[in-house]
């Protein structure tokens, strides 16, 4: 692991509500949590339902398709030079299929056919030998 | 009758504005603390209540009780209130007319400032660290500075509405614009559309001069009772409406551009103050970046959904029109430091105060805006006392 890729942000893996989601992408799966009284499909994953304070979720498996709600291309490191390896990159929020809308990268893709509402897929990318994360890329 | 009613504004001072090596963050409220106090026209013994926030480029634990200890204060309230953007400028006012009423303070001192610049040159910037909650579900992916954030919301309105690059750019001129009549702004040469569309790409669609800047300074203000206020015997501002919305924190929970809480904390305003926005003499818009304003115009009712892009370019932000945005230059222009410079210029417009960018006979001002990514919005419709 490289000096920028160790100082980038972290989640917290050992958070015993979020370690389902991380856990899922490590297995190359997406998954978010479905209330089990409203039924709603909620990102990102957190004690009780947003929607009406239910306690108890199931995991679900999400088809791994949406489109994109909009993207932006970074030119920039921030603070410093934590992510001058990365820029320019793209930080992307997408709808799900499912609803849930999640901010990721969208990566393998030219900058130059980016369309809000276009489609894309979850692929996924190891950031170190502890850490997966999801992340999107126009699908063909 | 809200206990909003009975404050007035009745002092306000800004530091410097710039790269002020040297000078901490408390230095410089302390600065515009004691210059605050003295155009109110009180003393160091009058001031029983502190609200402050120490800003983010060095966010501090009871920064109030800071302030207060910093100045020689021992008053029986110190608070921070940190609502984001405007809003912690103007929950501190809620605070104090609450305090007020209360009978627990009868003139509070509000500071603010930051040293964005000169701690960040010191090597002691933010660098990403804890995440909480949501953001451990952003920041991974490089969602770190708020920009890229305005920037997915800036680039869907493109998309949607078909808003351009060259209509923030309008935002970017008439900003300065206003900074090179005001003396103390951070940034004071004209800039062109042409400068504009220029200057390097930040976060698409974001250019350099689409983004606020980072600056060195400090900014306060006085409140007290408007009965103290007319014992003071020059003209005050009174608040006339407030009122504020929170949607979510981070991009991914914000509701689409049609339902973000700006219209909702205008509304509440404007109806709590019998007004609305095209009452307003001169408007205030906390301008984390150009398309702030944009939405801005639209929450605040000057123009239609969606129209706020060819609103600004039609050149209605500008001084002479009916209803100029960002007189001291805004945050694009004049300085950050958190955003409380838009409060105070709105104060200096009702007082008459405001010299070569003073909207002549200025009745009402709107201060309206965000904190964090469109999160939490807040409106205050401020109007013109005399004694
Ligand atoms: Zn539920």
């Amino acid at each position: 692991m490289s000096p920028a890729e160790s100082g980038k942000p972290r989640p917290d893996l050992g958070d015993a509500v979020a370690a389902p989601y991380w856990e899922a992408a490590r297995r190359g799966e997406l998954a978010l949590p479905r209330c089990d009284a409203c039924g709603l499909v909620f990102a990102y994953p957190r004690r009780f339902c947003p929607g009406c304070w239910c306690g108890e979720r199931t995991w679900q498996t999400m088809g791994g398709g949406g489109r994109l709600w909009s993207f932006t291309e970074v030119h920039v490191a921030f603070y410093d030079d934590t992510w001058a390896g990365d820029v320019p990159y793209v930080v992307a929020v997408v709808e799900l299929d499912e609803g849930p809308r999640l901010l990721a990268n969208l990566i393998d893709s030219d900058p130059a056919r980016l369309r809000i509402g276009a489609r894309v897929r979850v692929t996924f990318v190891d950031r170190d030998e502890n850490l997966t994360l999801p992340a999107f890329k126009l699908a063909p | 009758m809200s206990v909003l009613d009975d404050i007035a504004v009745v002092g306000v001072a800004e530091t410097e504005i710039g790269k002020l090596p040297g000078r901490s963050a408390i230095q410089l409220q302390a600065e515009a603390a004691v210059a605050a106090v003295a155009d109110a026209g009180l003393a160091k013994a009058d001031i029983d209540a502190v609200f402050s926030f120490s800003g983010y480029s060095q966010a501090m634990m009871l920064h109030a009780a800071r302030v207060a200890e910093y100045l020689g204060l021992r008053p029986e309230l110190a608070v921070v209130t940190d609502v984001g953007g405007p809003g912690t400028h103007h929950a501190a006012l809620l605070n104090a007319a609450a305090a007020i009423d209360a009978g627990m303070c009868t003139a509070a001192l509000c500071a603010y400032g930051e040293n964005g610049i000169s701690i960040r040159r010191a090597g002691r910037g933010r660098a990403p660290g804890t995440l909480t909650g949501g953001e451990d579900f952003e920041a991974p992916y490089g969602q770190i500075a708020m920009i890229t954030g305005y920037a997915l919301f800036a680039q869907r309105h493109m998309h949607l509405y078909g808003t351009t690059s060259e209509q923030l750019g309008a935002v970017a001129v008439a900003s300065r614009h206003h900074a090179s009549l005001n003396d103390n702004a951070h940034k004071r040469h004209p800039i062109t559309l042409a400068d504009h569309q220029a200057s390097p790409m930040i976060s698409s669609p974001l250019r350099r001069l689409d983004c606020s800047l980072i600056s060195d300074a400090g900014g306060a203000f006085v409140v007290t009772s408007v009965d103290r206020a007319r014992a003071l015997g020059r003209p005050f501002a009174r608040v006339l409406g407030y009122g504020a919305a929170v949607t979510h924190h981070i991009p991914s929970q914000a509701p689409d551009l049609d339902s973000l809480g700006g219209p909702t904390a205008a509304a509440r305003a404007f109806e709590r103050a019998g007004l609305r926005g095209a009452d307003a003499d001169a408007v205030y818009i906390h301008d984390a970046c150009t398309f702030s304003v944009v939405a801005g115009v639209e929450a605040l009712g000057l123009c239609g959904p969606g129209e706020g892009g060819p609103y600004a370019a039609s050149g209605a932000l500008g001084l002479g029109s009916a209803h100029p945005v960002n007189l001291h230059g805004g945050m694009l222009s004049h300085g950050h430091a958190g955003g409380v410079f838009h409060l105070l210029d709105a104060v200096r417009q009702l007082r008459g105060a405001a010299g070569r960018r003073q909207v002549e006979g200025a009745e009402v001002a709107v201060v309206h805006g965000n904190g964090g990514v469109f999160s939490a919005f807040s409106t205050m419709v401020l109007g013109r006392e005399d004694p």
